[in-house]
């Protein structure tokens, strides 16, 4: 050791004194395309032998202290690197050549490992930092949306709400369906991530990849499939979104960059309301106060002056805007601040963000604060320390639920007539004249006081629905390199989620009017700790192989606490003990462990041919000691045919075949073996009671089998101008680790088995090009395009079908033979004739039976991405669209049943006889019905409110400037760039009324293919700022 | 450097594998429950008690409220300012269909595991917890199957059969009587479960361990469910049956009732009363009103139960409005003298100022008028059935928790139906003794349950037609028939049942017709003879289900069950 650190110091002083005896000169110049003659930015500029160096900025231009003799090399990925002598120049002009030979382009895939892109036997899709950073989300998986094929996200509802992203359809039943989203290499955990789906009051929490700052992305890789995910073992099952973050530049100086991203949100539709009749029933008024309900069947709106709920005469009036001056409109400001520095041996990259939104929803925000420290650090010539230190920290203030009982089902249903303004009013005490309400406390809705019908103003300023999230995201990770052929490193790596929620209704609340409360904690910590070591060598003068042996231990632990309490016994507070009525909640920490060991070989020969074999054990402690080991492999393979095609590359640069096999295993969460008893808090009459299981457990649980297949075809022609990607793959998951729902008869409701078997086959559809490039101008065009079809094949013995969800006669099911998120429910009930029935009173009468009506997830996906560039000016725009899978609309239902609903309109001057057979006396109905009962029954049949999913829009649009370099230079700026920035700005179609398609109620399995008073889709507009010092 | 490398190897590969998984038993196994090491039998039974009898909110509001007591006719919503019209549920709806049927069917859970432990071979063998799981079984599967007809029970309780056939309601009954024969054969003489941990005692909710009430429990049921079988098509069992209970002890003392306590200590959401529903939301939404045939019978006979089981209206100022259009509008006058009829009927005094669009009545305040509100009222007459003419249930029966209110005890069976269920036998010429003695002892503990004074009862005994069974034996019947529906009260589940047997009160038996006033609904006006299956059964067990409705008859609230067919 003594000896190496000699070593160490003397080399460092060996070339220190070099640096001293050389002559010191500075070399400037422009690096340019040799295309096209644009300037390329970013191309390092190295002194040879040395790691003095830097880069160029954003025209291309560069300036480096070197000694007269030092040779320069220029480098870029995809472009042939050159070396030029300085020989006392001080000036060197450069043009590069795009590298048509190599096309190395290079991706990040498993365990981080940087390979060429046309190596790799199974499909990856690399984004950069831009594409996630120009119209920025503060949920980076809103910029995942329509950039690639395979992937799909469902957004869920409100500021700080988390998304769904599946990549190649639901794999399993058991809920684990979305993508592992690893930073740095380091899987973080993603509790949180499947949330909501409750059909009442649905609260939809972020966690795992909301909390990653979209400013310290690189770039992002999403490895589809098992295939690419192999070697992250049982929780990449259903792919992998690898993210890479930023890091300082070695030899770079000091830089700093600005980025502001500022945007005003709106609501980007609602639903269509009718402006024609106002609050009443029967086609009447309500007639007193006491009587007084939240319909709109009253009488054509006329300007009379009525009674209204506050018990004042007022004019009998449309409010046609009632339900959109609710929505306020937000402001969405996210500020980063970054710093780098790159010596030598070193470099450390510093960022801190602050996103501060406001909701369209009236006192409803998010700030969060985001503190990023990354080094990298030399410690010898061999010996690498690379560490990051990320500390998030958000407040919510009252989350949105959604739901039968959330916000929102009281604002789309208001009544057309009710004044927004005077709903502010919510309590008796905000009006001039507090005596007129009978009761000082109670919530006062349009309905009246104490009637059970919220105030939104209410929930949003008397109640509390806020969250707090710490989380601190951290590795180090020590490189050692042998030789140049083999390294090895180990790391550790550590992420700590402490999660603490409010909710409060106050007391005076329009259900439970003497008030209620829960506070809780969760804290979720991983650790991983792994190591790695790597060897790449030349076996023989054409066969290449890197070899990867590493192994890892994960550890993850929750626990949680929460208190509730129920009556507060003063009215004017909200605090535990004020309560009445207190219970508590414990989870003990639990800890699930995972050890493991993977290897990985990949053989390439003559740099068109590759093979890759990767193996991975897993040890799990959630399986018993028979079951706990299991061992899963890949094979892919890559073979690149374009040179005997066209070896001289006059048109195709690259044409590639690729096919690629993998398994992956998957455990089960903790405590699902053995049987056990729980004891209920309360007890009876101070007695203990013990309660037996729902779920019958199961000592003999195997590990899930998730098997992929895909074959894939990629070219490259006419020096890049056009390129593809084509992939066809097959995923099949057996032995799905599931609560199978059994009759209660069995004395369980559950048992706990490996069953079933998931089909889910797809193809993927990638292509683009530069169809115009010139000295100013380029146009660059991308377009993806999949297709996946599920299909659950086996379930168990006896069970045809399970459900996800319920909500009235809707059932989301799984169905054999059908898929995982078919839609059932009723339709309008025929007789055995086949004519359509009414009950005796002549109303509409849903069938008995249920039938299927559609499913989840949509069949098609798709997305464009076009980017002009003309000479500063740069102009890029996505559209994407989903077609086909459907979605009911339990919103439009609630919309139709009120009388609120622009449909609602029809039959409402005298009403309907419907054609069809009276239940009541078998013979053709006649009996004439109002409008308010033909809706009101209407509306609890499904079939009517299924909606088609598909909707193509507008999704993301930019339109940047960047100043030119000779007027920032002289304000000192390296690069400065501002642009106008739009999101979801419109749609070119969209099949269903009232709701977002893409929207529904949950983040997980349960919360597909309904969509119930969600929060409005925004539409969001700003300005996006960028400036490097 | 290759040795180096195989170390650092070896070391790792011994370090993961062995050492990282040696803890791996331990931390996979849950700190917060128990073991069936740990435990004691009575502790569940406890559970299964209160889980039949006092289940937690979501249930106890749907399947009891909701559905038992509104189709027992006892209970009604469809007043101004509920939150439900009394077409709720005779409309089919899956959601508290559902809720009621996931409570039933899924109290067979904890059941199970309490069975499962104490019987023959199992973890905490011992016969008496046994034969006390068996009665419990019965009371459970009584309301289990007059609730939905035909489910499992000869295959039930076995977690080796994944989808259980649904039985004949006729084998489940003749099976029941099997097992409280099986329960008072291993009962026998003896009046203790054990000793130490398995004696059971304040943890019976019912008889604080005492087995021969249990033994008196089990032969008062098989009298009510042979009962209930007899004259049904193949229930060649029943009239043994009856016979064999009528010689044994029957619940028919005070001390017999059996009675669970409220705890009036707790959160709702584990174990509710009526209060919390009541209670816990702002305003009269969840409010409901004590039904016109109970409130009738009750105040035309001069039963002192009445104060009891209602409270008197509210009366006050009222004013009813004509609709400016629609149905409801063409239908104000009939509307309005169907609700003022009411109060003519109960005599209550009104005075009338005006006439035509608008008008208000005035009713005295603070007077003892009972009012019962019918069941099934349509939508459009809502605005006009002011809550405050209308009878509320007396505040012993819907008082919150945690105010240091009394409220009033779960009934799990009565001595006055053991005394009825006697005199019904003997009417029906399946017994011998003294009917109307049997009957008005009935009576009695009916109304002692009640708090109704020793003087008043006897008054009512005394005076009134119907304390005597003085008519023809049909008459008889129709008598021993209300009296049974009247004494459960609160206990819709077996007040519903007895309707849909005996066919009385034949005013809710007939079902409704005048469809301006009532509501159709799925049913189209016929009286409800079972709820329909939960989704729950169709999703797991679906050809099951599918075989017996080919036997049973449709999945619908009409179909009548096998011992209502007699």
């Amino acid at each position: 050791m003594g000896k190496k650190l000699l070593f160490l110091l003397g080399l460092m002083f060996f070339s220190f004194n070099q640096n001293l005896i050389a002559q010191e000169q500075t070399v400037t110049g422009t690096v340019t395309d040799s295309e096209n003659g644009m300037p390329l930015p970013g191309v390092t500029v190295l002194e040879k032998g040395t790691s003095n160096g830097t880069s160029t900025d954003f025209d291309g231009n560069y300036s480096l202290e070197v000694p007269e003799d030092a040779t320069l090399v220029f480098s870029m990925v995809g472009f042939m690197s050159q070396e030029i002598s300085v020989s006392g120049q001080n000036l060197i002009n450069l043009e590069l050549s795009p590298d048509t030979e190599a096309l190395d382009e290079v991706v990040v895939t498993s365990l981080g490992l940087t390979r060429e892109k046309k190596s790799l036997g199974y499909a990856v899709t690399e984004l950069d930092s831009e594409e996630v950073n120009t119209v920025k989300d503060y949920n980076v998986a809103s910029s995942l949306v329509g950039k690639v094929a395979g992937l799909v996200v469902n957004q869920a509802s409100g500021v700080g709400s988390g998304s769904r992203i599946t990549i190649r359809g639901n794999n399993t039943l058991t809920g684990n369906n979305q993508a592992l989203v690893v930073v740095d290499g380091i899987p973080i955990d993603a509790s949180g991530n499947e949330s909501g789906g409750s059909i009442y009051n649905s609260t939809v929490t972020g966690g795992g990849i909301t909390d990653i700052n979209p400013s310290d992305i690189e770039s992002i890789s999403v490895l589809k499939g098992p295939n690419a995910a192999a070697l992250y073992g049982s929780r990449a099952a259903s792919g992998v979104v690898l993210i890479t973050t930023k890091k300082g530049t070695r030899g770079s100086g000091l830089g700093i960059s600005l980025n502001s991203n500022i945007s005003v949100e709106e609501t980007m539709f609602l639903p269509d309301f009718q402006n024609e009749y106002g609050q009443g029933t029967n086609g009447a008024l309500y007639s007193d106060l006491d009587n007084f309900g939240s319909n709109s069947w009253g009488p054509r709106l006329d300007g009379s002056q009525q009674l209204y709920y506050t018990g004042e005469q007022r004019a009998y009036n449309a409010q046609p805007d009632n339900v959109e001056n609710f929505f306020e409109n937000g402001i969405k400001s996210i500020n980063t601040i970054a710093m780098d520095q790159g010596g030598e041996n070193h470099s450390v990259r510093f960022s801190y963000t602050n996103n501060q939104t406001t909701s369209v929803i009236p006192n409803s925000e998010l700030h969060s604060h985001n503190l990023n420290l990354r080094g990298v650090i030399d410690l010898s010539d061999k010996l690498t320390l690379d560490s990051k230190a990320t500390y998030f920290t958000q407040e919510l203030e009252n989350r949105v639920n959604v739901g039968t009982e959330g916000v929102l089902a009281y604002v789309y249903s208001m009544p057309r007539n009710v004044a927004i303004d005077d709903l502010k009013r919510y309590k008796p005490s905000l009006w001039s004249n507090p005596g007129m309400f009978p009761d000082e406390y109670g919530a006062i809705s349009y309905a009246g006081q104490n009637k059970s019908i919220g105030n939104p103003y209410w929930m949003l300023n008397q109640d509390t629905n806020d969250e707090r999230r710490d989380r601190f995201l951290g590795f180090s990770k020590l490189n050692y390199e042998f030789t140049d052929w083999l390294s090895a490193f180990i790391r550790v790596g550590g992420d700590v989620t402490n999660v603490r929620s409010e909710y409060i209704q106050d007391y005076g609340h329009h259900f439970f009017y003497d008030g209620r409360l829960n506070f809780s904690n969760r804290k979720n910590v991983e650790i991983n700790s792994d190591f790695l070591i790597t060897a790449n060598k030349d076996l023989t003068e054409t066969l290449n192989l890197v070899a990867n042996v590493g192994g890892s231990l994960s550890k993850r632990t929750f626990e949680g606490m929460s208190v509730s309490g129920n009556q507060f016994r003063l009215p004017s507070r909200s605090f535990l003990n004020n309560t009445n009525v207190q219970t508590s909640t414990h989870t003990p920490l639990g800890v699930k462990k995972i050890n493991s060991l993977y290897g990985s070989f990949s053989f390439s020969y003559d740099d068109f041919m590759y093979l890759d074999l990767t193996a991975r054990n897993d040890w799990s402690s959630t399986l018993s000691e028979d079951n706990r080991s299991f061992f899963y492999p890949s094979v892919s393979y890559s073979l690149l045919v374009n040179r005997f095609i066209d070896p001289d590359r006059d048109f195709l640069d690259m044409l590639k075949l690729r096919a690629s096999w993998a398994e992956v295993g998957n455990d089960t969460d903790v405590y699902q073996l053995y049987q056990t008893f729980s004891v209920p808090q309360q007890g009876y009459l101070g007695l203990t009671v013990l309660e037996g299981p729902s779920v019958k457990l199961n000592p003999d649980l195997r590990p899930e089998s998730v098997k992929s297949t895909e074959f894939g075809v990629e070219f490259n022609m006419f020096k890049n101008r056009f390129y593809g990607d084509f992939s066809i793959y097959e995923i099949i998951t057996n032995d799905m680790i599931f609560n199978v729902p059994v009759p209660f008869a069995t004395g369980f409701s559950f048992f706990k088995e490996n069953v079933g078997e998931v089909k889910n086959n797809g193809f993927e559809i990638m292509l683009g090009g530069v169809p115009i490039q010139n000295e100013n101008f380029r146009w660059d065009i991308s377009a993806n395009m999949s297709r996946n079809k599920n299909e659950l094949v086996e379930l168990i013995d006896g069970l045809d079908y399970t459900v996800l969800n319920s909500l009235g006669d809707l059932s989301i099911r799984a169905e054999v033979g059908g898929g995982i998120g078919d839609i059932y429910g009723t339709t309008w009930k025929t007789n055995e004739n086949g004519e359509r029935v009414v009950n005796a009173e002549g109303f509409p009468v849903a069938s008995n039976e249920r039938v299927k009506l559609g499913n989840a997830q949509p069949d098609f996906i798709g997305g464009l991405t076009n980017n002009f560039t003309y000479k500063n000016w740069n102009l890029r725009f996505l559209v994407d669209g989903r077609f086909g899978g459907e979605i009911y609309s339990a919103t439009s239902s609630y919309l139709d049943a009120a009388g609120v609903s622009e449909r609602s309109l029809e039959f409402r001057d005298g009403g309907v006889t419907i054609d069809a057979i009276n239940e009541g006396t078998g013979a053709p109905n006649d009996i004439q019905i109002s409008a308010q009962q033909y809706w009101s029954n209407y509306s609890g049949i499904t079939s009517n409110y299924v909606y088609d999913q598909t909707n193509v829009r507008l999704r993301e649009f930019a339109l940047t400037y960047r100043l030119p370099g000779e007027s920032i230079d002289n304000i000192g700026l390296t690069s400065a760039s501002v642009g106008l920035i739009g999101r979801n700005l419109f749609f070119l179609y969209k099949a269903a009324d009232d709701i977002d398609p893409d929207a529904s109620i949950g983040t997980g399995l349960s919360g597909q293919g309904i969509s119930l008073n969600n929060a409005p889709t925004i539409r969001s507009l700003g300005l996006n700022i960028n400036i490097k010092f | 450097m290759k040795g180096i490398l195989k170390t650092i190897s070896a070391t790792l590969l011994l370090v993961f594998v062995l050492a990282g998984c040696s803890d791996f038993e331990e931390i996979n196994t849950r700190p917060d429950a128990f073991g069936s090491d740990e435990v004691s039998a009575k502790y569940f039974l406890t559970g299964i008690q209160i889980e039949l009898y006092a289940p937690n909110r979501f249930p106890y509001w749907r399947a009891q409220l909701i559905h038992a007591d509104r189709y027992a006719g006892q209970f009604t919503f469809g007043f101004n300012g509920a939150w439900w019209t009394g077409a709720l549920a005779y409309d089919y709806n899956s959601a508290y269909t559902d809720a009621a049927y996931d409570w039933i069917a899924g109290y067979v859970s904890n059941l199970s595991v309490y069975q499962n432990f104490v019987k023959e071979g199992g973890d905490l063998e011992n016969q008496n917890f046994y034969a006390i799981g068996l009665v419990m079984k019965g009371l459970y599967y009584q309301t289990y199957t007059d609730t939905f007809g035909m489910v499992p029970y000869s295959e039930a309780l076995d977690p080796d059969i994944i989808t259980p056939k649904l039985d004949s309601q006729s084998e489940i009954y003749r099976g029941v009587i099997a097992e409280l024969d099986e329960a008072m054969a291993i009962i026998g003489d003896q009046t203790v479960t054990g000793e130490g941990i398995e004696l059971l005692a304040e943890n019976d909710l019912f008889f604080n361990g005492d087995l021969q009430q249990w033994k008196k429990l089990a032969n008062t049921l098989k009298l009510r469910m042979a009962l209930r079988a007899q004259g049904a098509p193949g229930a060649d069992f029943a009239g043994t049956a009856i016979s064999e209970a009528l010689q044994a002890p029957l619940l028919s003392s005070e001390m017999d009732n059996a009675l669970m306590e409220k705890d009036t200590e707790i959160d709702q959401f584990g174990n509710a009363a009526y209060g919390d529903v009541w209670h816990n939301f702002a305003g009269i939404g969840s409010h409901w009103n004590v039904s016109k045939t109970l409130i009738d019978y009750l105040r035309e006979n001069n039963d002192p139960r009445l104060s009891r089981y209602a409270k008197p209206i509210i009366g006050g100022e009222f004013t009813f409005t004509k609709p400016a259009e629609g149905s409801g509008s063409s239908l104000f006058d009939k509307h309005v003298d169907f609700v003022l009829g009411e109060l003519d009927n109960a005599g209550v005094p009104y005075t009338r100022n005006g006439s035509g669009d608008e008008f208000t009545i005035s009713v005295p305040q603070d007077q003892d008028y009972y009012v019962g509100q019918p069941s099934r009222l349509n939508p459009e007459i809502f605005p006009h059935v002011k809550n405050d003419l209308f009878s509320e249930p007396a505040d012993w029966i819907i008082n919150p928790k945690n105010q240091g209110l009394e409220i009033f005890p779960e009934i799990v069976f009565t001595a006055a139906e053991g005394n009825f269920l006697q005199a019904e036998a003997i009417i029906k010429g399946l017994g011998t003794g003294d009917a109307q003695e049997l009957y008005q002892e009935g009576i009695r503990q009916a109304m002692k349950i009640w708090r109704v004074e020793e003087s008043e009862i006897e008054t009512f005994i005394a005076n009134e037609e119907m304390a005597q069974l003085n008519g023809t034996d049909e008459e008889n019947l129709e008598k021993i028939a209300i009296q049974r529906w009247i004494v459960s009260y609160t206990d819709g589940f077996e007040a519903w049942a007895v309707v849909r047997d005996t066919g009385y009160p034949s005013e809710l038996a007939s079902g409704v017709s005048d469809f301006d006033i009532y509501a159709a609904g799925t049913l189209n006006g016929k009286y409800p003879q079972r709820m329909r299956y939960g989704n729950q059964e169709y999703n797991t067990n679906g050809a099951n289900v599918e075989a017996a409705i080919q036997e049973q008859g449709p999945d619908e609230q009409g179909t009548e069950l096998w011992w209502a067919q007699n």
